[in-house]
């Protein structure tokens, strides 16, 4: 009996304490969940018949689900038997990988994770790096079915494609070389490249080529900062990587389509294709002014992040400051500052921003500026209490006894030691103002009408809703696949950098 | 018993008393104390400045002083002062002129020299006569009259009323609380009122049209007192906000205070009920997803609630719609306040985003108590599983989450708008909303001022729940 009950223990740490298992339970139940959602879709209640084209789709993710569920089984076997994955359960993983040509990049990422033995930050980075360029291109590639294409189409695509092997180059270098502790220094040219092609703003390549500029600085004297600490941490969480990944996904097609995108497609009206369903031309569909929901949706991320990032980059450096200096000289600034926030706080920020839209009017400025002043409050009151934390350590009072400046004080060692939480906080509130500013569209008080944003598409599409619903679900997933990968990443960077798991 | 009674009137004096001078310390009470009381701190102050000259205070300050002064003693904390200042620039190799220097060392000596001044003088005065000569203690002196106590109860009523309030920190924390919410709320017009009258919009051209003429615009503006200058018309809002009179809207001619008042309580209505409902699904799901932490159960229900924070307001209604109304027919698509089953929909989609942020407060904040030093001592002891869960860990755990509830009650009566919007509820979300396009100022000042009014005394309600239920907190308050 106590032999048996030392064993289920032991099972289960095996279980616990290999990231296959866990990964690949999840890639397996995510893709079911989306091959499910793909059959019911590919049924037309009022034909009573299937949708040949995402049918096929359903079956794909079926089929590879099938796969996922095959290695699940085999890891949890080999796992229980021997306590460690065998080589040929590994190399299943690349035929995983095939799954990337159905853009399943929960199972895709998986195999990537599988067929290595020995992970590391670098690896990690490099795999989604290589995945988030590919589906950039796939996804800008969709544009060859339509009747025109930008000017410099061919011109964006060619350079997708260079980084694309720039990156699968760096990735299997790093998959050859990363074990060792000190790398060839002709790695050094390699990371350069990378980082050129983070221009194209994949910032994991950037992240990459950073990580082994420092490692090949290092040369294995130092035992890593804290900055490569948090980020082997954070590619250690599934979840937040593939959440980073949507989010720089958007951020590379939008800085991209400037290239390979016609704006026209999505602003022009074409009367000759109005409301039209899905097709190959037109991916998502058209609306009722006959515009490209799909030009129009890659259009509207731009607007969606400039908005998103800049209403949280302004609240955290104006609430920050304040907040810093509240709390580092307390007293009467501290009365004197919190008390006007208090004010602040006490209106619900949507409010605010509606009231300061409807006396400046409704545009991308004011709306940004409308969003920012609500958040100033909670972020000053997050930094007060961290400055106000870290003000007592025994380092800030030697930085006083070396007689430094209160500026110097609180710029140089406070500021940078308290802002961790800040972090965290703008991450998973940058969700929050990428609804607000769709809400606020929706209502008409946010970005102008004639701006494809998100909100917009969605306020002409909900006019369609009993005959065209596609024209309002397609913008939605947009924002909700944005705001819960932003959600994803806050909650992982919470965890990576939350002292007290330390 | 005559002697009995004067010890416990005594008594009660020493304790009215040492009130009174722990009042004098804080500087804001100080003032209040002060000007509640007028009448007996004048008497106070005559009795103060007389007893102080009769027993020679100042004569035996000036004594002191000279003869400190003639020991040489400042002398000595000068050039003590000036040698410490060099040396110290000289450390930092700060170059500072020698007549600042100077004037630092004179401050540096003079301040030493009271202290030692005040030191003397006090060993002095309890040496003499057992007694020093404060503002309070001349108080105190008084308070043991009967007939002065009794007269000052009289011309000093209110200054005992905050007294009684002082001295009972339970009063005290909610008296401070209820003059925050106070001076909340009129900053929150003054600064909802400012942001309106500085806008760049015009509504008397938006009402009357490009076409009308500079006269007609002066009469509308001088009709809706828009002609005079901030200060009067911050006024006259202030008063309209407190006597629940606005005045009437610029469009449509209605009382602004009798829409509201018909639209406010469905807001309210729908928000709380959907405040309840979230958060009587949303505990059970966080304690059990904490008490089983990294399960099946777990990852789905946080999947779930992390989904429910990201999705949008009005696409959630908009889906629900078209599932619930258009494809199947079990709702209304819009709501109408004689059908209940037309409320359904707008309470799931309001509180959808309560019941999410709950969810996972409960499980962050049951998880932390769980692995407390005294969750460990309660299974120590033997206590059943459920016991000590119920009993010892969600009490404790349930603190964070009432501020959660709190914070959220009030985004979502704020962004109630949207919703209202997607299910056509005459609510006072949509109302401000409507009225924004002109900008209907009265109309937009009483939404977002009487929404921030209710979400304030929210606010207090929570924040004195908070104190009645946290010990932690009821003896952090008794202490200060």
């Amino acid at each position: 009996m106590t032999n048996s009950s030392i064993t289920k223990q032991e099972i289960r740490f095996r279980l616990k304490s290999s990231s296959e298992y866990g990964q690949s339970s999840f890639a397996g139940i995510v893709s079911l969940f989306l091959a499910i959602v793909f059959l019911l879709n590919s049924y037309s209640p009022a034909e009573g018949s299937f949708k040949p084209a995402v049918l096929t789709v359903s079956i794909v993710y079926f089929f590879f689900t099938l796969l996922q569920f095959a290695a699940w089984y085999l890891i949890r076997k080999n796992l229980m038997e021997t306590g460690e994955i065998k080589r040929s359960t590994r190399a299943l993983g690349y035929v995983l990988m095939l799954s990337l040509l159905s853009a399943n990049v929960f199972v895709a990422t998986t195999a990537f994770q599988l067929v290595k033995r020995k992970k590391s930050a670098s690896y990690t980075l490099a795999v989604y790096m290589l995945i988030t360029t590919l589906l950039v291109f796939a996804v800008s590639a969709l544009n060859v079915f339509k009747p025109y294409v930008a000017d410099n189409f061919l011109l964006g695509m060619f350079l997708l494609i260079l980084s694309a092997v720039i990156q699968l180059i760096g990735l299997l270098l790093v998959a050859k070389y990363d074990d060792r502790k000190v790398l060839p220094g002709w790695l050094g040219l390699i990371a350069f490249l990378l980082v050129l092609t983070s221009v194209s703003g994949n910032l994991f390549a950037l992240g990459l080529g950073l990580l082994i500029f420092s490692k090949l600085r290092d040369k294995d004297y130092t035992s890593g900062s804290k900055l490569g600490d948090v980020i082997e941490k954070l590619s250690r969480s599934s979840t937040s990587m593939l959440g980073l990944m949507f989010i720089l996904f958007l951020l590379t097609i939008s800085i991209t389509s400037y290239l390979t995108f016609d704006y026209n497609m999505a602003v022009e009206n074409n009367y000759s294709s109005i409301l039209q369903s899905p097709n190959l031309a037109q991916p998502l569909g058209t609306d009722n002014f006959g515009r490209d929901l799909f030009s129009r949706i890659v259009f509207g991320a731009r607007i969606s992040l400039i908005v998103g990032l800049l209403s949280t980059l302004i609240p955290v450096i104006i609430g920050g400051g304040l907040g810093a200096i509240s709390g580092y000289y307390g007293k009467q600034t501290d009365n004197v500052i919190m008390r006007a926030l208090d004010i602040l706080y006490a209106i619900p920020g949507f409010l605010l921003a509606i009231a300061i839209i409807a006396a400046f009017g409704a545009s991308t400025v004011n709306l940004i500026i409308a969003l920012s002043v609500g958040a100033i409050p909670t972020y000053a009151r997050t930094m007060r209490a961290n400055v106000m934390l870290v003000s007592t350590l025994e380092y800030v009072q030697a930085a006083r006894a070396f007689g430094s400046s209160d500026r110097i004080i609180l710029f140089k060692h406070i500021v940078p030691n308290s802002i961790a939480p800040m972090i965290v906080k703008s991450t998973l509130t940058i969700g929050t103002a990428v609804i607000s500013t769709s809400s606020l569209s929706y209502l008409g008080l946010g970005v102008e009408p004639h701006i494809p944003e998100w909100g917009n598409i969605l306020k002409l599409g909900s006019a369609y809703l009993e005959t065209h619903a596609f024209t309002a679900i397609y913008p939605g997933l947009a924002i909700i696949a944005l705001v819960l990968s932003f959600n994803f990443l806050g909650d992982g960077l919470r965890d990576a950098l939350d002292p007290k798991l330390d | 018993m005559i002697g009995h009674a004067t010890t416990t009137d005594n008594g009660m004096a020493e304790r009215i008393a040492s009130v009174y001078r722990k009042m004098l310390l804080h500087p804001t009470y100080r003032l209040l104390l002060l000007l509640a009381g007028a009448p007996v701190t004048a008497i106070v102050y005559i009795f103060y400045q007389y007893r102080r000259s009769a027993q020679g205070y100042r004569g035996v300050m000036d004594h002191e002083r000279s003869e400190l002064l003639q020991s040489g003693f400042r002398d000595r904390l000068l050039s003590e002062a000036r040698d410490q200042l060099r040396r110290k620039h000289r450390f930092f190799g700060n170059s500072v002129s020698e007549k600042h220097q100077e004037a630092e060392a004179a401050k540096i000596a003079d301040l030493k020299f009271d202290i030692r001044l005040k030191e003397r003088l006090e060993e002095r005065l309890s040496g003499e006569k057992g007694m020093q000569y404060s503002f309070g203690d001349t108080y105190q002196r008084l308070a043991q009259q009967p007939l002065f106590f009794a007269l000052s109860l009289i011309i000093g009523f209110p200054m005992y009323l905050i007294m009684a309030v002082y001295a009972n920190p339970y009063m005290k924390y909610i008296a401070e609380r209820l003059v925050m919410a106070i001076f909340v709320i009129f900053g929150v017009a003054f600064v909802v009122f400012t942001i309106l009258y500085i806008s760049p919009m015009n509504p008397a051209t938006n009402i009357l049209g490009e076409t009308a003429t500079a006269e007609q615009i002066a009469a509308f503006n001088h009709l809706y007192g828009l002609d005079q200058p901030y200060l009067n018309q911050l006024w006259n809002t202030i008063k309209g906000i407190l006597t629940f009179d606005l005045g009437k809207s610029f469009a449509g001619n209605e009382l602004v205070s009798n829409a509201i008042s018909n639209k406010f309580p469905v807001t309210l209505t729908l928000t709380v009920i959907s405040t309840l409902i979230a958060v009587l699904i949303a505990l059970p799901i966080g304690i059990i997803s904490a008490t089983r932490p990294n399960s099946f159960f777990d990852y789905t229900f946080m999947f779930i609630a992390l989904l429910g924070l990201s999705i949008p307001n009005f696409w959630q209604g908009l889906i629900f719609i078209l599932n619930f109304s258009i494809k199947l027919p079990w709702f209304p698509a819009t709501y109408n306040p004689a059908n209940w089953m037309s409320a359904i929909m707008p309470i799931v989609v309001l509180g959808t985003g309560l019941t999410a942020a709950v969810a996972r407060m409960t499980r962050s904040s049951t998880l932390e108590v769980i692995h407390e030093d005294y969750i460990t001592t309660a299974k120590a002891k033997g206590l059943a599983r459920r016991h000590v869960l119920w009993k010892h860990a969600v009490g404790n755990a349930l603190i964070p989450i009432i501020t959660v509830i709190g914070l959220q009650f009030g985004a979502m009566l704020g962004g109630a708008a949207v919703t209202e919007k997607v299910f056509n509820i005459s609510g006072i979300g949509s109302y401000i909303v409507d009225k924004q396009f002109i900008p209907d100022i009265p109309a937009i000042m009483g939404g977002v001022v009487y929404t921030a009014i209710t979400i304030s005394i929210v606010n207090v309600i929570v924040d004195l729940l908070y104190a009645f239920f946290d010990p932690r907190i009821r003896s952090k308050m008794k202490q200060y």
